[in-house]
């Protein structure tokens, strides 16, 4: 595939604001028809790469192509990358409604397609009143419908479920899926592991603004992962003993939660059954996502306590 | 820059303009000072009945003193109001070209107020005349229009430049305030020759000769010249910002 002429590519791309390094020579692509997870804890410089993608934000190196070509460059940006940022920059005294269609006329956009993307999105009624008076989940639905406004080959989404109930999150989902399998390139950011897997097909993840990851969900899964089981029963230390009997490694990371290493769910499940404990969550969770998790928040922690030069080696 | 683009993002500025009720306000707040002061003067001077005959056009330069605030604001706020809501990054990502966005921003708000302070300068004047029976309204003087189109229209650019170059609608209207306004006022009350040559410098000093053509020491060359370097060296540095730095830093 070529990358220079579709989808994004991302190369050397590096953000210093003052004495915090916000993203250190990232180089990734991403690539159409498919939905891309851009993983990365808060902090880690997600928001940041999107902002330079979008030309909000001017690289202190390394350099960002949409479709091949600078984003700031491109004469009806909205034909071709659609992007939801923060969803609350807006200004609040305007309507959605009258937000969308300003969007509309900059990028000679017919006024139907406005009303189009509001049913789309599902902001109805709504969308005469003013933004003030939206919710997180009104504003992020706004900000996707202005995103899919110019119908564009490139969409961005940072943190797109914030705010969102459980059934914003389904359609949050299937609206992405939709999305790639038309062909399209989606870019949707999370520090949420678990909605990645379930939504994205390759994930980049990153971690102090540098590349921890960039592969398929699967490959991510299977190769930096053993996975582990996260448990919680009223009396761990009884299920820890038992599981211990049995040559298991558990850890406790909560009051009333174990890390059990090594051990299908199944068989922790069967084990607090025999004990008569009620099991109040059970979970299979990726080790090493989590882990590196950890690792680079820990890290990044240090980072803050020493000179800045540290982060540079 | 493509003119297609250009006039896109004019019409986009002025649905940005029309649709926020602060746009609004501030308009009434012109129309209710330059007319209501209006209104007052001509009640003054119908009740002193044959009184000397005088021209209604002073009525212009009178209710436009005060009233040009409202105009700053209103177009500072154009300006500001995208970075205190955070409106600058949708806006940036439907207009990247950012020069593009600079000047549709400053052209539409400027047009519209200076063309609104000049039209509330004419309904004053024809107000005062209509009230007053010895008040003369020659078309001769309707010069005094275009002084009330540059003074306004010129700190209209300063308070947009300020807008681009602070961010921020407090500090761009006490700059406003401080140079249009109370510096070229008091300093020269101090009677230091100092506090004058400053006060000479500042665009409201201009303003103020152009609009009552009082002996204060300057020509009209220099009035005009220290109002368009105020308009034009704000705008430069509001142009350097937006086009030079992160969005919304
Ligand atoms: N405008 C800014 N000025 C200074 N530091 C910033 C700015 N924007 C982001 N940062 C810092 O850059 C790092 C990355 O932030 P961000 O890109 O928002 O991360 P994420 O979106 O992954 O949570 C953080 O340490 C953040 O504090
Ligand atoms: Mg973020």
């Amino acid at each position: 595939m070529d990358h220079t002429s579709s989808g994004i590519s991302v190369r050397g791309l590096t953000k210093r604001y003052g004495e915090v390094l916000a993203v250190d020579h990232l180089t990734f692509d991403v690539e159409p028809g498919k939905v891309t997870g851009f993983l990365g804890p808060n902090g880690a410089g997600k928001s940041t790469t999107m902002r330079m993608m979008l030309g909000l934000d001017k690289p202190t190196e390394g350099s960002v192509l949409v479709n091949g070509r600078r984003f700031a460059e491109v004469e009806e940006p909205l034909r071709h990358v659609g992007a939801l940022l923060d969803a609350t920059s807006a200004h609040p005294g305007r309507t959605g409604r009258n937000h969308l269609r300003v969007a509309a006329r900059t990028n000679g956009i017919p006024l139907d397609r406005v009303e189009e993307v509001i049913d789309q999105v599902g902001l109805g009624a709504a969308a005469k009143r003013r933004i003030k008076g939206y919710s997180l989940g009104m504003r992020q639905r706004l900000g996707i419908a202005a995103a899919l406004l110019g119908d564009p080959e490139v969409l961005l989404f940072d943190e797109p479920v914030n705010g969102l109930d459980l059934d914003g999150v389904r359609w949050i989902r299937d609206l992405l899926r939709g999305l790639a399998a038309e062909g399209r390139t989606v870019l949707v950011s999370s520090h949420l592991m678990s909605e990645m897997q379930q939504t994205a097909d390759r994930l980049v993840i990153i971690g102090r603004g540098r590349l921890i990851a960039d592969a398929s969900v699967d490959e991510v899964l299977l190769g930096l992962g053993r996975r582990h089981v996260r448990v919680r029963v009223p009396d761990p230390d009884l299920l820890a003993q038992a599981l211990g009997a049995r040559g298991v490694t558990t850890h406790r990371v909560g009051a009333d939660e174990l890390q059990v290493d090594g051990c299908p769910a199944e068989s922790v499940g069967e084990a607090a059954h025999r004990l008569g404990l009620p099991v109040h969550h059970l979970a299979e969770v990726d080790q090493s996502l989590e882990h590196a998790y950890l690792e680079l928040t820990a890290s990044a922690v240090q980072y803050h306590g020493h000179t800045p030069e540290g982060a540079l080696t | 820059m493509s003119t297609a683009v250009l006039t896109r993002t004019v019409h986009a500025e002025w649905l940005r303009l029309r649709t926020v009720r602060a746009s609004w306000w501030f308009l009434a707040a012109g129309v209710v000072s330059m007319l209501g002061i209006a209104t007052i003067a001509g009640l003054e001077e119908r009740a002193e009945s044959g009184g000397p005959a005088a021209s209604a056009w002073l009525a212009a330069v009178i209710t436009t003193m005060p009233g040009q605030f409202a105009f700053y604001g209103l177009v500072l706020l154009a300006v500001t109001a995208d970075y205190s809501s955070g409106g600058i990054i949708p806006t940036l990502q439907w207009t990247p070209r950012r020069m593009v966005l600079f000047v549709a921003r400053t052209l539409v708000p400027v047009v519209v107020a200076t063309a609104a302070a000049v039209l509330l300068a004419l309904a004053a004047t024809t107000l005062v005349w209509a009230m007053v029976p010895e008040f003369t309204m020659p078309w001769g003087e309707a010069d005094v229009l275009g002084t009330v189109a540059l003074v306004v229209g010129s700190g209209c650019l300063l308070s947009v430049g300020l807008g681009f170059l602070f961010r921020s609608t407090a500090g761009g209207l006490v700059t406003v305030f401080l140079v249009m306004l109370v510096l070229p006022l008091i300093l020269p009350q101090f009677g230091y020759d100092w506090m004058l040559d400053i006060a000479q410098v500042l665009p409201g000093y201009g303003a103020a000769y152009l609009l009552f053509g009082e002996d204060m020491g300057i020509t009209t060359t220099w009035a005009v010249t220290v109002l368009a370097a105020w308009g034009v060296g704000a705008l430069a540095l509001g142009a350097a910002r937006l086009v030079t730095q992160d969005a919304d830093n």
